[in-house]
């Protein structure tokens, strides 16, 4: 089953400015899926129209088969939204804090207490816990607002930039979060970021954004299969028969590029039929990164 | 009326007031200025003026027939027009400031610390935010405004009794102020301050708009001073009965134009 349905989504704000245009996407449910872009790009209107805060200009949208704009109330009780501007109460402690939005979700105040604890604790905010928030760090607060979007064990999570403020060793824990929630609990993860080595860490389902735009759509393998038609590979070796189409980086370092994975050992045999000492072969995958680029710069029409 | 997500907002926002030091200093400062401070200077002028002093003459001419009582009937006539007509109106501006101070800092303090939108993300309509905010400042402002009048009735009575050996009995004026003017003026009151906040970014941008709802008093206020108006029962009866009229419109009808993208919209 899809967690989330778009189909043709625009949004023109009032001021004229075109936000999103004609977005078209399905998520499965239990996917992380990564909505990449720069700052700008449409990431977290998309979010606000999926969670009914904005109403669209024109298509269609389905989450959990509720319509976010007449359904708004019902869909909230099952998702969990964290956005930059979804902010907590500064004069209220960490677990006050989770307290009162476990009420909000219909919780009574021992459970959201317990759970709420639970929370701090994957999170590594256990020693804050009575703190009040107005004391904690951006990173700290970052991790009390996932909490807070976790607290009534929502089926779709929204994440925009959750990583943002976070160091090395919290996002690891975000991560690993993340990852149990969707592999354990079947939670789908609508994740937002510009960061997309991040996003390749972690997503298994992509769609590129740029200016409102969606550029493609699909697992890495696909996108790497739609944007580029070869593989490429770093060989380092002695001798390179003129045989083999190559390009030469440095001393006895060539860069080779092909169609087919099983071209790599017919390359290999023929530089060492020729006398050739290999002393390393490394497969160049492409990443994200590459793809998003190639992607921009090809100027590929939305899909 | 209420269920267990709204009481959660409700005493949310009542912590967050009496929490912070700012605004619970102004929740006390000025309810006991208006109920205390101000009343005990306004009586002590009556009963510490000379009777044959000028001044005490000019107070005297807002009575009718002043020239007919004696003394002693003269200052309990003035004492009771400060105690029934001009000190209830001092329990007009309480409410009125209460509710401002409360209402700006739950609806527009909200939009202002970006906590408004983690609000709208919750399985609440809009109607069930806003209608726990309201009963919340409305609740604080109406227990206000009835602690500061048992103040008020201790001290009042206690400086008449000092002064004068007797009990000053009040009008049952009170009693409509109470019951009807201050409920509907509050709830008036809230109602505009919430549909500014709406526009309003700032705390203090609200509070200032608010502070536009004491003027027609301060007009209220010198009319009760020099004796052009000085109402009697069945007006502020009807006066309060038109008030509740409006208040429950407005409550009713005035956050049917809200959505979630009008009032994040900064």
């Amino acid at each position: 089953m899809d967690a989330i349905e778009i189909k043709h989504l625009g949004k023109v704000f009032t001021e004229g400015k075109k936000a999103l245009d004609d977005i078209s996407l399905v998520v499965p449910q239990g996917s992380i899926f990564g909505f990449l872009g720069p700052n700008g790009a449409g990431k977290t209107t998309t979010v606000k129209l999926l969670n009914g805060i904005l109403k669209p200009s024109s298509g269609e949208i389905r989450v959990l088969g509720l319509d976010p704009v007449s359904e708004a109330e019902k869909l909230h009780q099952s998702t969990g939204v964290l956005t930059e501007h979804a902010g907590m109460y500064d004069h209220f402690s960490g677990i006050d804090n989770l307290r009162f939005f476990g009420q909000l979700f219909g919780m009574t105040k021992a459970e959201s207490e317990t759970r709420g604890m639970q929370l701090l604790g994957k999170l590594g905010l256990t020693d804050a816990a009575e703190v009040k928030l107005k004391s904690y760090s951006t990173g700290m607060r970052q991790r009390l607002s996932l909490a807070r979007t976790l607290i009534h064990h929502p089926k779709v999570l929204f994440l925009d930039e959750p990583t943002s403020g976070l160091d090395p060793e919290s996002t690891k824990s975000v991560n690993e979060l993340l990852l149990e929630l969707a592999q354990e609990e079947g939670t789908t993860i609508f994740l937002c970021t510009h960061q997309l080595r991040y996003a390749q860490e972690i997503c298994n389902e992509y769609g590129l954004m740029d200016n409102g735009q969606l550029l493609a759509l699909g697992s890495l393998e696909q996108l790497r299969q739609r944007t580029f038609n070869h593989y490429k590979l770093i060989i380092e070796t002695d001798v390179m028969p003129l045989s083999i189409n190559s390009k030469r980086i440095k001393d006895n370092t060539y860069e080779l590029t092909f169609q087919e994975k099983a071209e790599v050992s017919q390359f290999v045999k023929t530089i060492v039929q020729q006398g050739g000492n290999i002393s390393q072969v490394t497969p160049m995958d492409y990443s994200l990164e590459d793809i998003y680029f190639a992607l921009l710069e090809g100027g590929e029409t939305h899909v | 009326m209420f269920n267990n997500r709204q009481k959660a907002i409700m005493i949310k926002d009542i912590r967050g007031i009496t929490e912070n030091k700012r605004y619970f200093s102004v929740l006390t400062i000025l309810p006991l200025l208006f109920s205390v401070v101000f009343p005990t200077i306004m009586l002590l002028t009556v009963l510490l003026s000379p009777t044959d002093s000028s001044s005490f003459n000019e107070m005297a001419r807002i009575l009718p027939d002043f020239q007919n009582l004696d003394q002693e009937q003269l200052i309990h006539d003035l004492l009771s027009l400060m105690v029934n007509n001009v000190i209830p109106i001092f329990f007009l501006i309480i409410p009125i400031m209460t509710a401002s101070v409360m209402a700006a800092s739950s609806f527009v303090g909200e939009k202002e610390k970006r906590t408004l939108e983690t609000l709208f993300y919750s399985p609440l309509s809009i109607r069930e935010i806003f209608q726990a905010k309201v009963y919340a400042s409305l609740f604080i402002a109406i227990l206000v405004t009835y602690v500061s009048f048992i103040l008020t009735v201790i001290v009042v009575e206690a400086e008449v009794y000092i002064f004068e050996g007797i009990l000053l009995p009040l009008s049952i004026n009170w009693l409509w102020v109470m019951l009807l003017i201050v409920p509907s003026i509050t709830i008036i009151s809230i109602v505009l301050i919430v549909k500014g906040s709406a526009k309003s970014t700032t705390i203090e941008e609200s509070q200032q708009k608010a502070a536009f709802l004491i003027l027609p008093l301060a007009l209220l206020l010198v009319g009760q001073f020099t004796g052009i108006l000085v109402f009697g029962g069945g007006v502020v009866i009807s006066i309060g009965i038109i008030l509740l009229l409006v208040a429950l419109l407005l409550l009713r009808y005035s956050m049917s134009g809200f959505t979630y993208e009008r009032l994040l919209d900064r």
